[in-house]
């Protein structure tokens, strides 16, 4: 209880309340633009921490964090571009009831189910760390393998208006993941001799270059449309700050189902945010009474988008409390910091630090608050960018998206594939592919991949997968996601047809 | 079948057309690199080697392309192949403003590392505004304050407060 107190009383002092209460609104921002991820946002933020107090400095950065996945809701309502690439599943719905006119409600649900989810999280975090923690560092690469293919089963929600389509996406995303070195013995693969292809497809310029540029361009096809000047999103901009928290609170399974896979998403160490706002979509639409809803701005699926991804960030804190693991690379930013002010990460740092533990648990609740208040005070602001012409947003956020992807890894080469990107990007989406399952199938590639190699060299024996249990439970429900599917699929062969306004999903 | 749905029916034929093309692109593209994967040299260390989870990928291609194919050939009537030429150039036409926008991306980003950041932005997106939009006085002054703040203004933001110095330019 004193390191209980001791940990409150280190958070709840005026310099640190308003120093997350900046680093809430940096956290937002930066997730707002195209192509600035939470991550960069907190590299950016760790050299000024460095002068603060331990506890201090990670409250900023929780701020960050927290306010970060939030963020990408932004641009994912009112642009259909994911903001980071955990916002990827928001574009679905949120876009769509955007567009139809419900732009602020679109926010506001975003902003309350991220809230909720992360107070979920937290709750979960505070109570399960240890025990979850220990079971996720019992899995070895047979389980990572079967749950990767258990998430790559999540492409048969996201394909859109034709399944074939969707799997090609999928299998187009994964052939990309292969371009590079190989992710185990460090072997060229794929790369023609052309020097930009050696280091690989970097999987945020791919985002970019698929989602961001592909929407842009698309957004200027009607020539006269652009021409008069017309307004990106049309419509009441009203935050409905009350009404839309009861309309969340009315969901409590979605919303509970989804921030519960997003902290055990978070949990596993590897991709994190990114899964999560996907698995939880894709949970929330098997679930549904109405699935058929779902991609033509359905609330539900804002809330299990924003609850699921917003969870891990306390899921992600679970494995570096309980044993120092980083889940994510920006729990190895926030470990980096703790580092830096010479405090050991490890199963001991409860046991050493408890006000520490106590107080990272204290701030991720007030982190979770300021998004909330900071949200509320500046959705209306953000709202604003709806009344911007499309003559004007389309070439200055193609400006942000460049200057994102060369930041990534200060890389002129990463922007000469951008061109590459964009272009093949906006060939899919005319020729109507849904672009979520490339999206998914680059991000769970080289997962799934180096967990195959990883397993078959430990024991060259395939029947593992089969004969551990934990591998054996995620393969079934692989297999059972798959029936589902096809049972879906055959009992609704009529998939409605994508509006021109919507996003590919 | 009134002109305007026989006029979306040929749309969509040529879409299926474009379709067809595409898988046959992807099937060609998986059996070049399932080949080219195969020269990937085995490791000594490990059961699977560099080229075996991409062998697995472009087989999962060619497979799912094929099927696609057979299901596209079997969906377009004959007729169509004749009018795909002329429905493509007005598809094209149509959208005239996405290849302008596209192709104004491709000299920005091919400018960035010879003029700099701050130069090519600027030209970039005064340029582009000034194609995209209703053309008046005040709309004119607004792309060139907007231009200027987002070609030097973030790059100054970036240098002075990030420390992350974009692309100066050779010139």
């Amino acid at each position: 209880m004193a390191d209980f107190l001791s940990g409150a009383a280190q958070i709840f002092t005026l310099v640190t309340l308003i120093y997350m209460l900046a680093g809430s609104v940096a956290g937002i921002v930066a997730a707002a633009i195209p192509g600035f991820t939470v991550t960069m946002a907190i590299v950016l933020t760790l050299p000024l921490t460095f002068t603060m107090d331990p506890l201090q400095g990670i409250a900023v950065m929780l701020s960050v964090y927290v306010g970060g996945y939030t963020g990408g809701l932004i641009s994912a309502a009112l642009l259909g571009i994911p903001g980071t690439p955990s916002s990827v599943a928001t574009t679905f719905d949120a876009f769509p009831m955007a567009r139809n006119g419900e732009p602020g409600r679109a926010l506001s649900l975003g902003v309350w189910a991220s809230f909720f989810g992360t107070v979920i999280s937290t709750i979960v975090l505070i109570f399960a760390a240890p025990p979850l923690a220990l079971f996720a560092v019992r899995l070895g690469p047979w389980e990572y393998f079967s749950l990767i293919v258990f998430a790559l089963t999540i492409v048969a929600s996201l394909v859109g208006s034709s399944a074939i389509r969707g799997l090609l996406a999928g299998l187009i995303g994964l052939a990309i993941s292969t371009v590079g070195t190989d992710p185990i013995m460090g072997r060229p693969r794929f790369d023609f001799g052309i020097e930009m292809l050696q280091a690989g497809l970097p999987f945020l310029v791919v985002l970019i270059g698929i989602f961001a540029i592909s929407q842009l361009v698309s957004e200027v096809e009607d020539a006269r449309n652009v021409r008069s000047g017309n307004k990106l999103v049309t419509g009441a901009i009203d935050f409905q700050t009350w009404k839309v928290m009861k309309e969340v609170l009315m969901r409590p399974v979605n919303l509970l189902r989804s921030s519960i896979v997003g902290v055990l998403i978070g949990a596993l160490p590897g991709a994190g945010g990114s899964i999560a706002n996907l698995v939880a979509y894709d949970q929330a639409k098997r679930a549904s009474k109405h699935p058929e809803r779902f991609g033509t701005g359905e609330a539900d699926g804002i809330v299990a988008s924003e609850a699921g991804n917003s969870a891990t960030a306390g899921g992600g804190l679970i494995p570096l409390i309980g044993l120092g693991i980083p889940g994510s690379a920006v729990d190895a930013i926030l470990m980096a910091s703790l580092m830096v002010h010479g405090i050991s990460v490890g199963p001991r740092l409860i046991l050493d630090n408890a006000d520490l533990v106590y107080g990272m648990f204290i701030a991720m609740v007030v982190a979770s608050f300021m998004m909330l208040i900071v949200s509320v005070l500046s959705m209306r602001l953000f709202l604003r960018v709806t009344e911007v012409p499309k003559w004007l947003i389309v070439p200055v956020v193609m400006t942000c998206c460049v200057v994102g992807t060369f930041a990534l890894n200060n890389r002129v080469t990463d922007l000469y594939l951008l061109i590459f990107i964009g272009i093949t990007g906006y060939t899919l989406r005319a020729l109507d592919y849904s672009l979520a399952p490339l999206v998914l199938g680059v991000i769970l590639g080289p997962i799934a991949e180096t967990n195959l190699r990883r397993a078959l060299m430990t024991d060259e024996d395939p029947t593992l997968f089969l004969t551990r249990p934990i591998s054996l439970i995620f393969l079934i429900a692989a297999l059972v996601s798959i029936v589902w599917a096809i049972r879906s699929h055959l009992k609704n062969p009529k998939k409605i047809e994508r509006s021109s306004d919507a996003p590919s999903s | 079948m009134n002109d305007a749905s026989l006029v979306e029916t040929h749309n969509q034929e040529a879409g299926e057309i474009a379709r067809l093309l595409s898988y046959v692109v992807l099937l060609l593209a998986s059996i070049g690199l399932f080949v080219s994967a195969g020269a990937i040299p085995p490791s000594r260390f490990e059961k699977l080697g560099a080229g075996a989870f991409p062998k697995i990928v472009f087989v999962g291609l060619a497979v799912v392309s094929a099927i696609a194919i057979i299901d596209a050939v079997r969906k377009i009537p004959r007729s169509a192949y004749g009018r795909f030429r002329s429905q493509t150039v007005a598809w094209a036409r149509r959208r005239y403003l996405v290849f302008v926008c596209l192709g104004a991306l491709t000299a920005y980003l091919l400018a960035i590392p010879v003029l700099g950041f701050s130069i090519a932005s600027l030209i970039f997106l005064f340029g582009l505004q000034v194609i995209l939009m209703p053309r008046t006085a005040k709309s004119i002054a607004i792309a060139a304050v907007i231009a200027l703040a987002f070609s030097y203004g973030l790059n100054w933001l970036f240098a002075e407060v990030f420390t992350v110095f974009l692309p100066r330019g050779v010139i």
